[in-house]
C-alpha cells in the first residue's frame, strides 16, 4: 500500500448544507485533512439543541431521524443530514465575526492548501476573507467558491435550493409524469448531486496545476453551469430540431420501460426492454400470451408502449419482487427492485462487497454507514471516524496546527471563542 | 471533409491536463462523461471505437431531422468534445497488440464493458499493467467487478431503483418516478472522473498504477442524492423515507413545489420561517387579515386552512407570468424561480452574458453552440475541437505510436485496423 493520494493536503472547509459538504467528503476519502470551521453561535449543521427540544415527541420524519429517535444532549452530533457526509472530517470551533476568530482563521489559511465554501455570494466579503485577502496570506492557496449561478451575471444573487436551480437550467422542465405538468415528481435535487464529485474534481485539478506552477488560484465553480453538462445533448437537439424536451416519466424513447407494481404493497420493480433480444427473452419469461406479438420490433414497442406496459403490469402484479427480479435477470433482462432503505441495508450483494462500514462515535453510538462511492486496490481510501463531535478537534487545530500555547488556548475557551458545544 | 486542426499541436494557452493521455474504451454515457472531463481540460483522450460501428452513443441520437446518423448524434457530439477517435478492433491479434502499445503510453484507461469482457480479450488489468505499471485503470459497471449481482443487467432506470432514492419519489397514488434524461449515468461518470484523478495523484506519488472499481449502484448510494442521508436515517432510527412527501428531512415548515403561472411554471422552496413570512407578505398584497392569520406559523390547523392558503398562492401565481413571479419572489428574498426550457436557458441574459455558450464547427453537423466551462480556473476548460468522426484520428495516432505493427499507409486516416 502506498498511502492515500491526498496525504499531507490540508483543506479548510466552510461549506454548508449539501453540495459543498459532499465535495469535502470525497476529498477526505482521498486522505486530505478536512477541517470544518464551525461557529459555536451558528447552526452550521442544520440542527440545534433548541430546535431539537421542540422536536422531541414529534411525528415528523425529520424529528425522529436521530439514533434511536433521540436527539440527545448534542443533536448536532447526531443528525443524519449532517452525518451522511461527516466521515473523516475534523471540527474546529472558530467565530469568524470576532477579531480573534478572524486572526485565527487567517493563521489556519496560512498553513493550508485549499479553502472551499458554498455560501451565498456575498458571505466571504462580509467576513473579510475574500480571495485577495486570503491569497495575500498564502499565495499557494487554492480557493474554491461554489456560488450556484456564478460570481457575476444578472441572476447571480438569486436565492434558491437545488430544485430552484434545476428549474433555471432546464432540468426541472423535463421532470414529471409523461401526461402531466413539469414538476418535481422525484427527489430531484440534482444540482446537489452533481456538485460534490464535480467540485472535488475541480479541487484536484487546481492542485494538479499547482504542482506545475507553484501558485494557487481562485476557482469559480458555478454549480448551475456544472450540472448543465448532464443535459448537454438537449441543447444541441434544440438547435438541430428546434424543440425542447418534455416530461417523460419513467419512459424512454428507445427503451420500453417503466416502474411496475408487484404483489407486495407499494413494492415496485423497474423493468427495461432495450432491444429485440430482450423482448425474445421476455417471451420466454411470460410464456404464451396473445399480446406478445405486439412488441416484437422496436417500432411496435414504441407504437404500443402504453398497452404493452399495461400487460406487463398485469404480469408483474402477480409475483413478489424477489421472484420477478430473479425471473427477468435469469433471462438477461434489466430489472431491479425499487429498494427501500431497509432493503438496501440488508442487500446480500452489498454484503458480498462489504460496502456498509460499521463505525462508532461516543455521542452517536455504533451504526452501519454508507460506504465509499468507489473502491481501488492500488492505494488507500480513508473511512475512519464517522463524525466529528462539535469542536472535537479544537485542541489539535489550535495547539498543533496554529501553534497556540496552552495559556492562549485556555484564554480563548474562557472568552467563549472556543467551545466544544454549539451554543445556539 | 475539411482538414481539422490537430488536437495535440501547440498553439493556444496551456491546459491543466495537457500532460495526460487517456485511453477511452467506454461506449456509453458514464464512461464518456468521465473522459470528457479530462479532454475538456486538456488531456489527449483517445477513443477506441469498434470499426464500422463506433460508440453506442453515436446510435442514440437525437439527430438532425431525426434521421439516424452516427456522425450527428447530439449525445455523442456533446460527450466527446476534444477527443480523438481510433477505429480499432481489439478482438484481433494485431488490434490487441496495438491497444497494449497505446496503453503503454497512457496515464489512464477507462472502460465500461460488462465485467470480464476485457479479460476475455486478453486486455484485462493484468495485461494492461504488464504493458504499463503506472496506468490508472478505471472500470465502470452497473454493480461492480465482484458480488452476486456482478453479471446482472441494468439500465439507468434500474440503477435509480436500486441506487437512488426512487422509493421516496412520485405521488403517493402513482408509481415511483425517476430523474429525467441521463442524469443517473452522468452521476456515475462524474464519480468515475473524480476516482480517476485520485488514482492519477496516487500514481504520480508512488509511480504505481491502480485498478478502480466503480459500481453504478454504489456510486448512486454514496452520492449526495438524498439516498445516503435516508440510508443513515434507516440505520439510526429504523425508518424508510416516505413516498409522496417531498423532502421529509426538512420537517413541517416547508411549503414547496411547482406552481402554474400564466405562461409556465415556477418552483417555490420555502424551507424555513423567514422564507415563509416573506411569502405570506408577498401574496397577502394589502390583505392585512390574511397576513395576520398566516404570519409566523409553522403549520396549518386544518386541511381547510391549508387549502385556503394554497388557493391564495395559486391565484397570485396564476395571474402573472413566470418571469414576473420570479422577479417579485427574488426581490422579496424568497427561493422562487421560473422553469426554463433549454431554449430559454440558451437565450438567458445571465448564462449568455457570462459567455457560457461556445460556437464551434463540426464536419457533419456544421456550426452549433456547445456548453462552455463547467467551472472556471486558470489553464482550464477549452473547446479545442468538436467530437471526432469515427476513426478520424486512426492514422495520426498510429503514426505517433511509430510501431512496426501499424499499417504503413492508412488512406484518408479513417481505415480501421
Amino acid at each position: 500500500m502506498t498511502g492515500a493520494p491526498l496525504d499531507g493536503v490540508r483543506i479548510v472547509d466552510l461549506t454548508v448544507v449539501w453540495s459543498g459538504p459532499g465535495a469535502t467528503t470525497l476529498l477526505g476519502d482521498l486522505g486530505a485533512e478536512v477541517i470544518r470551521v464551525e461557529d459555536p453561535r451558528r447552526t452550521s449543521r442544520g440542527v440545534s439543541a433548541r430546535t431539537a427540544d421542540r422536536e422531541v415527541g414529534g411525528r415528523e420524519y425529520a424529528t425522529r431521524s436521530y439514533p434511536e429517535r433521540d436527539p440527545g444532549k448534542r443533536p448536532y452530533d447526531r443528525s443524519p443530514i449532517f452525518n451522511w457526509h461527516a466521515r473523516n472530517k475534523l471540527s474546529v470551533s472558530m467565530s469568524l465575526g470576532t477579531p480573534q476568530g478572524h486572526a485565527d482563521f487567517l493563521r489556519l489559511i496560512e498553513k493550508s492548501d485549499v479553502f472551499i465554501e458554498n455560501n451565498t455570494k456575498g458571505v466571504l466579503a462580509k467576513l473579510g476573507i475574500d480571495y485577495d485577502t486570503l491569497s495575500a496570506v498564502n499565495p499557494r492557496l487554492i480557493v474554491v467558491r461554489m456560488p450556484a449561478l456564478g460570481l457575476d451575471g444578472p441572476m447571480s444573487d438569486y436565492r434558491g435550493y437545488g430544485p430552484n436551480f434545476n428549474a433555471l437550467v432546464g432540468i426541472q422542465a423535463m421532470d414529471g409524469y409523461a401526461d402531466g405538468d413539469p414538476t418535481i415528481a422525484g427527489e430531484n435535487y440534482h444540482m446537489d448531486e452533481a456538485s460534490p464529485a464535480g467540485a472535488a474534481f475541480a479541487v484536484l485539478a487546481a492542485l494538479w496545476e499547482r504542482e506545475r506552477t507553484g501558485r494557487g488560484q481562485l476557482v469559480e465553480f458555478a454549480q448551475a453551469e456544472n450540472v448543465m453538462h448532464e443535459i448537454g445533448e438537449y441543447f444541441l437537439d434544440h438547435q438541430m430540431n428546434d424543440r425542447v424536451p418534455a416530461p417523460a416519466g419513467n419512459r424512454d424513447p428507445l427503451v420500453l420501460q417503466d416502474v411496475l407494481p408487484t404483489a407486495g404493497p407499494d413494492v415496485w420493480v423497474a423493468l427495461s426492454i432495450r432491444h429485440d433480444a430482450d423482448w425474445r427473452a421476455l417471451e420466454g419469461v411470460v410464456g404464451a400470451a396473445d399480446w406478445l406479438s405486439e412488441g416484437r420490433t422496436g417500432e411496435l414497442r414504441t407504437r404500443n408502449a402504453d398497452r404493452l406496459l399495461e400487460h406487463l403490469a398485469d404480469f408483474t402484479a402477480r409475483y413478489g419482487v424477489d421472484e420477478l427480479v430473479d425471473l427477468f435477470q435469469s433471462a438477461g433482462i434489466p430489472a431491479g427492485e425499487v429498494m427501500s432503505e431497509a432493503r438496501v441495508l440488508a442487500d446480500p450483494h452489498l454484503a458480498d462487497r462489504e460496502w456498509f462500514q460499521t463505525r462508532s462515535h461516543p455521542t452517536v453510538g455504533t451504526y452501519p454507514y454508507p460506504g465509499h462511492p468507489w473502491r481501488t486496490d492500488g492505494f488507500e481510501l480513508r473511512w475512519g471516524r464517522p463524525v466529528p463531535g462539535f469542536g472535537e478537534d479544537n485542541a489539535y487545530v489550535y495547539k498543533d496546527v496554529l501553534g497556540c500555547t496552552d495559556a492562549e488556548y485556555d484564554q480563548r475557551v474562557a472568552q467563549g471563542l472556543v467551545s466544544d458545544e454549539q451554543i445556539v | 471533409m475539411t482538414a481539422r486542426p490537430a488536437l495535440t499541436a501547440g498553439g493556444g494557452p496551456s491546459q491543466v491536463f495537457d500532460d495526460l493521455r487517456v485511453l477511452d474504451l467506454s461506449r456509453w454515457v458514464a464512461g464518456e462523461f468521465c473522459t470528457k472531463t479530462f479532454a475538456d481540460f486538456g488531456a489527449d483522450v483517445i477513443k477506441i471505437e469498434k470499426p464500422g460501428e463506433g460508440s453506442l452513443t453515436r446510435h442514440r441520437g437525437p439527430y438532425p431531422g431525426d434521421t439516424h446518423n452516427p456522425e450527428a448524434s447530439a449525445l455523442f457530439l456533446h460527450l466527446n468534445t476534444n477527443k480523438r477517435s481510433v477505429s480499432l478492433d481489439f478482438s484481433t491479434t494485431i488490434g490487441r497488440q496495438l491497444l497494449l502499445e497505446l496503453a503503454a503510453k497512457a496515464d489512464l484507461v477507462v472502460e465500461s464493458f460488462r465485467p470480464g469482457t476485457l479479460e476475455c480479450h486478453g486486455i484485462g488489468p493484468r495485461a494492461l499493467h504488464e504493458a504499463n505499471p503506472r496506468a490508472v485503470i478505471v472500470r465502470i459497471s452497473a454493480f461492480g467487478q465482484t458480488g452476486r449481482y456482478r453479471d446482472h443487467e441494468a439500465t439507468g432506470l434500474v440503477l435509480q431503483a436500486m441506487g437512488g432514492p426512487l422509493n421516496a419519489t412520485g405521488a403517493a397514488d402513482r408509481p415511483p418516478h425517476r430523474k429525467p434524461g441521463m442524469l443517473d449515468h452522468c452521476t456515475i461518470g462524474r464519480m468515475a472522473a473524480e476516482a480517476a484523478l485520485g488514482g492519477l495523484f496516487s500514481a504520480r506519488r508512488s509511480g504505481r498504477g491502480s485498478v478502480i472499481d466503480v459500481s453504478g449502484m454504489e456510486a448512486l448510494l454514496a452520492g449526495a442524492d438524498r439516498r445516503a442521508s435516508y440510508l443513515l436515517t434507516a440505520a439510526y432510527a429504523g425508518m424508510n423515507a416516505p413516498r409522496g412527501v417531498r423532502s421529509p428531512h426538512r420537517g413541517a415548515a416547508t411549503f414547496t413545489g411547482s406552481f402554474r403561472c400564466r405562461d409556465g411554471h415556477v418552483m417555490l422552496y420555502v424551507a424555513n420561517q423567514v422564507f415563509w413570512n416573506r411569502l405570506v407578505d408577498l401574496v397577502a398584497a394589502g390583505d392585512d387579515g390574511f397576513r395576520t392569520r398566516f404570519r409566523d406559523r409553522f403549520s396549518f390547523d386544518s386541511p381547510e386552512e391549508q387549502r385556503a392558503f394554497r388557493d391564495r398562492v395559486e391565484d397570485w401565481f396564476a395571474t402573472r407570468s413566470k418571469h414576473d413571479v420570479m422577479a417579485h419572489g427574488q426581490a422579496a428574498g424568497i427561493p422562487l424561480t421560473a422553469f426554463l426550457d433549454v431554449g430559454e436557458v440558451a437565450d438567458s441574459e445571465h448564462f449568455r452574458g457570462r459567455g457560457y455558450f461556445i460556437k464551434a464547427d463540426h464536419p457533419a453537423v456544421g456550426e452549433l453552440e456547445y456548453l462552455g466551462a463547467p467551472w472556471r480556473m486558470r489553464s482550464g476548460w477549452r473547446l479545442r475541437r468538436t467530437a471526432p468522426l469515427l476513426g478520424e484520428d486512426t492514422a495520426d495516432v498510429l503514426a505517433e505510436l511509430n510501431t512496426p505493427l501499424a499499417p504503413a499507409e492508412a488512406p484518408g486516416g479513417a481505415e480501421p485496423v
